[in-house]
């Protein structure tokens, strides 16, 4: 069969990060291609620049025989390119038809609605996708919103769909479903191109299985005869220095024990972690970390279960009282809840500290001693900022970080929760962060590091845990970890 | 912890939120603001001359009804008072991120309560009984602010829809209360009897301005003080800038809107005890009709900076007392004043809101 499409070379970079370092892709009509990855080996920004959301610096795109190039997702869904987000681009209060007849020449100046929905009818029969034309969008479950941008793709003729993580957010019986009708699209002669990080899935869709790393191809292999162990490890790799091996730990007392805490996406999880020890957490985005981390912070209350931090009952308490507490918090989201991006520095690294000397002399703001502090803690940390009255949002995503870095450490807290403390930092700051990090184990407190990111996670735990569905898969010590088994239960299924 | 989800949050022009410890003397902002009322103006001056009238002229008319004398001066100061004040109050609301419409229905039931008080205060002290009637009127200001906010925090209705509403019962109640335990029997007119001369505002001789207008000058700094200097300033602009950082930072959501709301209520509330006890020295049905509204349009105008707002309601207050002069010398009606300040509202809302 001819090649439906063919990517050669694609080159993309980010400042001095190459996201995508010459990436070949080929899919024919009627194939399934599995695009496998860990977060940030390039998948995204590959299917970016197919869709044309993204220039790409050099390389080839040839779709049906044609160079795409300089193109617009205008042109790719011209051309019949049909990109399914994971995030679904529907209007919520319209019906199944309205959803579709939105931004489709095709359905007539006067919308032709009738005749709209026989062509919904038909196709839904065809494909099984059990789909009303008047149903309202936002009555459906994500399953059939999934289908309703998936019909939308087969409506206007698209010969090429690309699912980004299309079965994150589904439950088990959706995604069976879903296996299906791709499979009856296949059969119809599209191509499609699956992104997933989930293994078992990936292996019983698709016919061939592309594996990225680091913005390169790390293999292409048939899914029959495929492997998951080895699959997991051309994902994850296994020639990766760590950057730095933290002294060997002799762990304090238990500084936090968590038993058995519950909230929606967090299911009876317990564990403690001692003084002088890094719990690192692996596993999959939305498997349950951010419900933890917050859970644990105070920005979430825990259902039912008990944290203890130094033997305190804080499960109840207020933010501003874990803070006291000794509790640090680094959280994923730094744009608009670890820092205020359209407040100045200094008025950043006192955000969770303005109860406290040196900020504030009864409610008043104290100035002078505020400005001199945000000077000590900009030098100390090396953050790269003009003076303590820049804008923060003026500042680079490393230096943003090392206010919060700088803002929590500074307490010299009992525990530290970071969740993806270096996501997105240049290998330069990401270092500074993890040697911070590792500092304030070696000086007695209790980290708990949540990354999607699995080398840093081995770089900096003493301990690992794998987070599956909102519990942990797996718990071991570093010295016992197998990245192998490491994979497979971020995976979902253990073997 | 209520957070009722809204696209209205976009409200507050992003240019303001873009200060960094304060407003900075010849920031572009300024610059800005300046131009869009000059638009304004201009535009003005262009329906005057369509409508057949020396645009020149008018605007003399309009600045001489103004500043001309000293009485002139202390009439637009008075008018300026009741802006100055609601609109300081308004200002920390919308900082803060909640959109605080209510200001109309605050004044009006300050208005009552100061009037209530200065009907039953048996005291002759001047000081005292004016103190009393004003902290009456503050009072029923932040209960009827209370009112929108425990609708709106306990009941998640938007904050927009709670204080615009309780706009219309409060001018309702006002009016049933004149009709009833307030009212003067037989005046043919809805108000109530002449307050007790002890409580009338003192009057600073060569203007006639009650002293209401200092009042709000002292109020503004106050709240410029509260917002810049003060920890509850930082928790109001951290919460108006990222929800979710003030909860990260520890400050209570539902205690930080409690307290701005009843802040803003409470000045209202005396901006609409000055306008009785300053101004009418009764209490008179509708006596605050649009206050509210203007009260938001100075806010903006102010930048949301409580000392930026000293000259915009000064502006709007010279406007209006200026108008009727215009009126009577040249002929251009009045009314063109409203339009000058719908002008002038568009005019800044389209220089400081970067992107919708």
């Amino acid at each position: 069969m001819p090649e439906l499409l063919e990517m050669r070379g694609i080159v993309r970079c980010f400042g001095a990060l190459r996201a995508n370092d010459g990436i070949d892709l080929d899919v024919r009509a009627g194939q399934i291609v599995g695009l496998l990855g860990e977060n940030g080996s390039g998948k995204s920004t590959l299917m970016n620049v197919l869709f044309g959301m993204l220039p790409s610096d050099s390389g080839k795109i040839i779709f049906r025989g044609r160079e795409l190039s300089g193109h617009r997702p205008r042109d790719a869904i011209a051309a019949g390119i049909a990109m399914i987000h994971q995030h679904f681009m529907l209007v919520d209060a319209m019906t199944v038809v309205e959803n579709v007849m939105l931004g489709w020449p095709a359905a007539g100046r006067v919308l032709r609605t009738a005749e709209m929905a026989d062509r919904i009818r038909q196709a839904s029969r065809r494909f099984g996708l059990d789909l009303e034309p008047f149903a309202h969008v936002g009555n459906l479950p994500l399953g059939r919103k999934q289908r309703v941008e998936i019909l939308k793709a087969i409506l206007r003729e698209a010969d090429l769909l690309i699912l980004d993580e299309p079965t994150s957010n589904l439950a088990p019986t959706e995604v069976a479903d879903l296996l299906k009708i791709l499979r009856s699209l296949r059969g119809e002669g599209k191509g499609i191109i699956f992104i997933s990080h989930k293994l078992p899935e990936v292996l019983e869709l698709c016919d061939d299985i592309v594996v990225l790393r680091d913005g390169r191809v790390t293999g292409r292999v048939p899914a029959a005869g495929a492997s998951r162990a080895r699959l997991a490890e051309m994902m994850v790799g296994r020639d990766i220095t760590a950057p730095h091996a933290p002294l060997p730990h002799t762990p304090g007392e238990v500084r936090l024990a968590v038993r058995n805490i519950s909230v929606p996406g967090l299911s009876g999880l317990s564990f403690e972690i001692r003084g002088g020890e890094i719990l690192g957490v692996a596993g999959v985005d939305g498997n349950g970390q951010i419900e933890l981390a917050e859970t644990l912070t105070g920005l979430r209350r825990a259902e039912s279960g008990t944290i203890l931090l130094d033997a305190v009952d804080i499960t109840c308490a207020p933010v501003a009282a874990r803070v006291r507490a000794g509790m640090a918090y680094m959280p994923a989201d730094r744009s608009s809840t670890a820092l205020v991006r359209n407040m100045s520095v200094a008025e950043n690294l006192m955000l969770r500290d303005s109860d406290r000397s040196p900020y504030v002399r009864g409610a008043v703001l104290a100035r002078q001693p505020l400005t001199a502090k945000a000077q000590e803690l900009i030098t100390e940390y090396d953050i790269r900022a003009s003076g303590p009255g820049v804008i923060v949002a003026r500042l680079s995503g490393g230096n943003q970080q090392k206010i919060v870095v700088a803002r929590e450490l500074d307490r010299a807290p009992a525990v530290l929760v970071a969740h993806q403390a270096a996501w997105g930092l240049d290998p330069g700051a990401t270092r500074f962060v993890l040697d911070r990090v590792i500092a304030l184990r070696n000086a007695g407190a209790a980290v708990l590091y949540i990354s999607s990111e699995l080398e840093e996670v081995f770089a900096i735990s003493d301990r690992i845990a794998v987070m599956a569905d909102g519990c942990f898969a797996g718990l071991v010590s570093r010295a016992e970890a197998d990245r192998g088994q490491i994979g497979l239960w971020m995976s979902g299924r253990a073997a | 912890m209520s957070e009722p989800t809204s696209s209205l949050r976009i409200a507050v022009p992003e240019q303001t939120r873009r200060v960094g410890f304060r407003l900075q003397p010849g920031d572009r902002l300024v610059v800005r603001i300046l131009i869009a009322v000059l638009l304004s103006m201009l535009c003005a001056g262009a329906l005057v001359a369509i409508s057949g009238h020396d645009p020149i002229a008018a605007f003399i008319a309009l600045v001489t009804g103004a500043v001309g004398s000293p009485h002139q001066i202390g009439a637009a100061l008075n008018r300026t008072t009741p802006y100055l004040l609601a609109g300081g109050g308004v200002a920390m609301c919308f900082r803060a991120g909640i959109i605080n419409i209510g200001a109309e229905g605050q004044i009006a039931v300050g208005g009552m309560g100061t009037a209530a008080i200065a009907l039953v205060w048996s005291n002759d002290l001047s000081a005292l009984a004016t103190a009393a009637a004003l902290l009456g009127g503050a009072a029923a200001g932040a209960v009827w602010a209370g009112v929108a906010t425990a609708i709106h925090l306990g009941r998640r209705v938007h904050e927009v829809l709670a204080t615009l509403l309780l706009n219309f019962v409060a001018l309702l109640l006002v009016q049933q209360v004149l009709a009833g335990p307030l009212g003067q029997f037989g005046a043919g007119f809805l108000q109530s009897p002449l307050l007790p001369r002890a409580t009338w505002l003192p009057r600073i001789p060569p203007f006639n301005a009650h002293v209401g207008f200092l009042i709000a000058i002292i109020a503004a700094a106050a709240l410029s003080f509260t917002l810049w200097r003060t920890r509850f300033g930082f928790a109001l602009r951290v919460a108006g800038n990222s929800r979710r950082a003030a909860s990260y930072a520890g400050f209570s959501l539902p205690l930080l809107t409690w307290s701005v709301m009843l802040l803003a209520g409470a000045l209202a509330g005396i901006a609409g005890g000055i306008e009785v006890l300053g101004l009418h020295r009764r209490l008179i049905e509708g006596f605050s009709l649009g206050f509210g509204f203007k009260a938001v349009t100075v806010a903006l105008l102010g930048a949301l900076e409580p000392l930026a707002i000293v000259p915009a309601a000064l502006f709007v207050g010279l406007l209006e007392a200026g108008s009727l002069s215009m009126q009577r010398q040249i002929g251009v009606p009045s009314a063109l004043v409203v339009v000058i300040e719908g002008l002038t509202m568009l005019f800044v809302l389209a220089a400081t809101v970067r992107r919708l």
